[in-house]
């Protein structure tokens, strides 16, 4: 469910390979289309060129075309107004997205490993998972305001959940033979946790979040268009309000620029750090696979 | 059995909670159903549910039929995977609402603006996992039916989709709870019908309870839409090992 | 029957490099023979048959069936599967009748037909189960049910009992003999048992890796039928004898391999 980007290395060097040569090595064309690139520019032009032809055909104050567009996301880049708005959505960001995190990994944890409480928080997880958390919004600016407060709880909020849950499945998916392999050996509680439990559920720790991360992306968002006129939704709307179209579009672009750039971080962070946990992932015969949360 | 013991003691400790902290913000749950009451008979809710229920259902009809096809299209050829891969992807993890705008300016303050937006939450999860559940099917049954000289579109209605069908429906369930975030972001947003509008009106009169009766809706039609799901998925994976399940 | 002639096929594996798996293989199945192919792992056998199916392209060379070039999978060959390739969400007379139902063979015929191949596998009362619920010798019991239900004269077996536990083996060799004997086909059975070759064929293709090539034709002068008593055949002499000299020119070809540097 993931941008899964397998490097794809070829060592060409004297001496990698014995035998006769081969009958015909694909020449460079064969090879370029062999790559995923070049079709991904060809995607990206129809979508520019059919964008830039819709608006020059159809297009009004509302709708700029695509090269008016890069030119305004350009220009905003200069302007103190952007930065002033990232500051501020990113602070709530980054702060709701921390409390999120410190919540949710002991949260989730606890739940994988003690099965009575999860009996209990089922219902509550999934009703956390379907409830669409900007109903909540009016309740939090009623009772926090329309400060930093409010933002930065509904931050955590949004991504708190998918922290818990992926922090649960990784516990859970602990295979109970290294746990008695532990115990053989005398380990404590304190030893299970520290020596197999987190190190094992890790990899779906970082997948939480990631995930929780995008999703406080979404939460930042969110909250700033819907209910408090302030950051990067309030300059969505405050250009709407002006009705200049350019910026808007390119303030937009921006937001899935960040947006894509953090998950991407999170990501490359994953990787780095849970290597051991995927070999070789996809191919799984029984098209199941280690499929754990991580379809959300 | 523990699933109704839980949520009775949830509303208990909320009812008792709404009375002992007395703040506006969080009103005792008996309030809340009563404002419910009251809602439903002045008739707001009734309309406003079935505007979203209809938003709800064009959206995900969209995105089903969108999604199965493209995703089913990235998963057998590998062209299509690498044209549309990196977006796909790059759209599923973006703030979905942040398009809201755009349909807005593209399509005008109504119904089509909020469809868009759902289709927006709803359609890149059914792609990526129906692109997946479609590349995941065990290569040796392509081959056999193959070899029994399945055309291309035999293989396709007779192995591929069965053989995809859990992991399909995994994508669905999904796209269902994207979609009804969509409706109710979407009409927040857009506020000019149905349930999200309500939501903002009420928030805007500071009526705590009718938000959180608005919201007890919302969470029940996001639950009796994966209801419906999983019972169209229980006929449809029948065959399925229970171990498979027991993974997501 | 079957004429393999000067058969190459290489492929680009994944890190760019060209493998040769199969070099100039010349090959000649009589009618009613069963030929059964031994070689290490990654010979190129599983590539032979998949070509003989018609189900991969090939870079030189003709493969003929009764002298009409093969094209493709054709109604006249089929496959069984190592892993059975059963389709889990179908019954099992379902899966027997899969490759009537693709030639549009009317319901009620493809159910009689199914019923009757099930009951000659020893699987009657088992139609309605998925499979998922069978053993993997009743699975490959299927498969072999499915691969007989359109007639086939030619029967291309990859390591169909590779799966399955020793005395399931023993069992579905004994059976699979007793089905040929009755009804005549042609079978070209893929193994990398010595003993499954010998007690099995009529002839052993012996097969060298990189490049998969034929290294020699071993006939087994072993009396027919054999599904009696196979276990009594693998006490004989002659056997002995057969997979001794197996075994020694498999060695040489390991040993081979080694002084040439290449990694096995």
């Amino acid at each position: 469910m993931t941008l899964t980007a397998t490097p794809r290395r070829t060592r060409r060097g004297p001496g990698t390979r014995a035998g006769p040569r081969p009958a015909h090595r694909p020449g460079p064309l064969r090879r370029f289309l062999g790559m995923n690139l070049p079709y991904q520019l060809l995607t990206f032009a129809v979508f520019a060129g059919g964008w830039e032809l819709y608006a020059r055909a159809r297009g009004g104050l509302l709708l700029p075309g695509f090269t008016e567009t890069v030119r305004a996301t350009v220009a905003l880049l200069g302007e103190a107004e952007l930065w002033r708005a990232l500051y501020v959505s990113n602070q709530a960001l980054l702060l709701g997205f921390a409390l999120a995190v410190v919540v949710g990994i002991p949260a989730g944890t606890a739940l994988g490993r003690f099965r009575q409480f999860e009996r209990y928080a089922d219902v509550y997880l999934n009703i956390l998972l379907v409830t669409p958390m900007a109903a909540l919004i009016p309740l939090l600016v009623m009772s926090m305001g329309v400060g930093p407060a409010s933002r930065v709880v509904l931050v955590a909020l949004f991504s708190v959940v998918m922290v818990i849950v992926n922090s649960r499945a990784g516990v859970r998916q602990v295979d109970p033979a290294l746990i008695e392999m532990a115990r053989s050996f005398g380990a404590d509680e304190r030893r299970i946790w520290t020596r197999i439990l987190l190190p094992a559920a890790l990899p779906a720790v970082m997948t939480g979040i990631r995930l929780g991360l995008g999703r406080a992306v979404t939460g930042m968002v969110l909250v700033e268009l819907l209910m408090v006129s302030d950051g990067l939704g309030g300059l969505i709307l405050t250009y709407r309000g002006l009705l200049k179209a350019p910026p808007l579009y390119g303030v937009i672009a921006i937001i899935l620029a960040e947006a894509l750039l953090l998950v991407s971080a999170a990501h490359w962070a994953e990787r780095r750090l849970t290597r051991w946990a995927r070999p070789n992932e996809p191919r799984s015969l029984s098209a199941s696979g280690p499929r754990t949360a991580r379809s959300f | 059995m523990a699933t109704l013991v839980s949520l009775a003691g949830g509303a208990a400790l909320w009812e008792l909670a709404g009375r002992t902290a007395d703040t506006s913000s969080l009103p005792p749950l008996s309030q809340v159903l009563g404002r419910l009451a009251e809602m439903t008979r002045e008739g707001t809710l009734v309309g406003s549910v079935g505007d979203s229920l209809v938003n709800l259902a064009l959206g995900l009809a969209i995105s089903l039929v969108a999604g199965l096809a493209v995703g089913t299209a990235m998963g057998r050829g590998r062209r299509t995977e690498a044209a549309l891969g990196v977006y796909v992807h790059a759209l599923l993890t973006a703030p979905s609402l942040v398009f809201a705008p755009v349909f807005f300016s593209l399509l005008g303050a109504g119904r089509a603006s909020i469809v868009a937006v759902v289709v927006m939450y709803a359609v890149f999860v059914v792609i990526v996992n129906t692109a997946s559940a479609v590349r995941t099917v065990p290569p040796h049954l392509v081959e056999m039916a193959r070899s029994y000289g399945a055309s291309e579109r035999q293989v396709l209605v007779r192995v591929v989709l069965p053989a995809a069908a859990p992991l399909i429906m995994a994508g669905v369930r999904l796209g269902v709870g994207r979609a009804v975030t969509g409706m109710v972001n979407g009409e927040m947003f857009i506020a000019v019908v149905g349930l999200g509008r309500l939501v903002t009106e009420a928030g805007g009169r500071f009526d705590s309870a009718g938000v959180l009766a608005v919201l007890l809706i919302v969470i029940a039609v996001a639950l009796g839409a994966l209801a419906l799901v999983q019972a169209v998925d229980r006929v449809v994976t029948r065959w399925t090992p229970t171990t498979w399940k027991d993974a997501r | 029957m079957i004429t393999v002639h000067g058969l190459c096929k290489s492929f680009t594996a994944r890190d760019g490099e060209t493998v040769e798996a199969l070099r100039d293989v010349d090959l000649e199945v009589a009618e009613n023979e069963f030929l059964t192919v031994l070689g290490p792992s990654g010979c190129g056998k599983t590539t032979l048959l998949r070509a003989l199916a018609g189900l991969v392209p090939w870079d030189d060379g003709d493969i003929l069936v009764d002298g009409e070039p093969v094209r493709g999978p054709g109604p006249e060959r089929s496959m069984v599967f190592q892993n059975f390739a059963l389709l889990p969400w179908a019954t099992v007379l379902e899966n027997v009748a899969f490759g009537l139902r693709l030639r549009g063979v009317a319901r009620a015929e493809r159910a009689e037909r199914a019923r009757s191949l099930l009951a000659t596998v020893g699987l009657a009362g088992c139609e309605a189960k998925l499979p998922g619920e069978l053993s993997g010798g009743m699975q490959q019991r299927v498969g072999i049910a499915r691969a007989l239900a359109v007639r086939p004269r030619v029967l291309l077996m990859d390591e169909p009992f590779g799966a399955v536990d020793e005395q399931t083996r023993r069992l579905l060799q004994e059976e699979l003999l007793a089905l040929w004997e009755e009804h005549r086909l042609t079978v070209v059975f893929i193994t990398h048992s010595m003993e499954e070759a010998v007690l099995l064929g009529d002839r052993v293709a012996l097969m060298s890796a990189r490049p998969g090539r034929i290294a020699e034709i071993v006939p087994v002068g072993l009396e027919r039928p054999r599904s009696r008593d196979i276990s009594g055949l693998a006490r004989s002499g002659e056997y002995a004898e057969i997979t001794t000299y197996l075994w020694e020119r498999l060695r040489e070809m390991h040993a081979e391999h080694r002084r040439d540097g290449v990694a096995s």
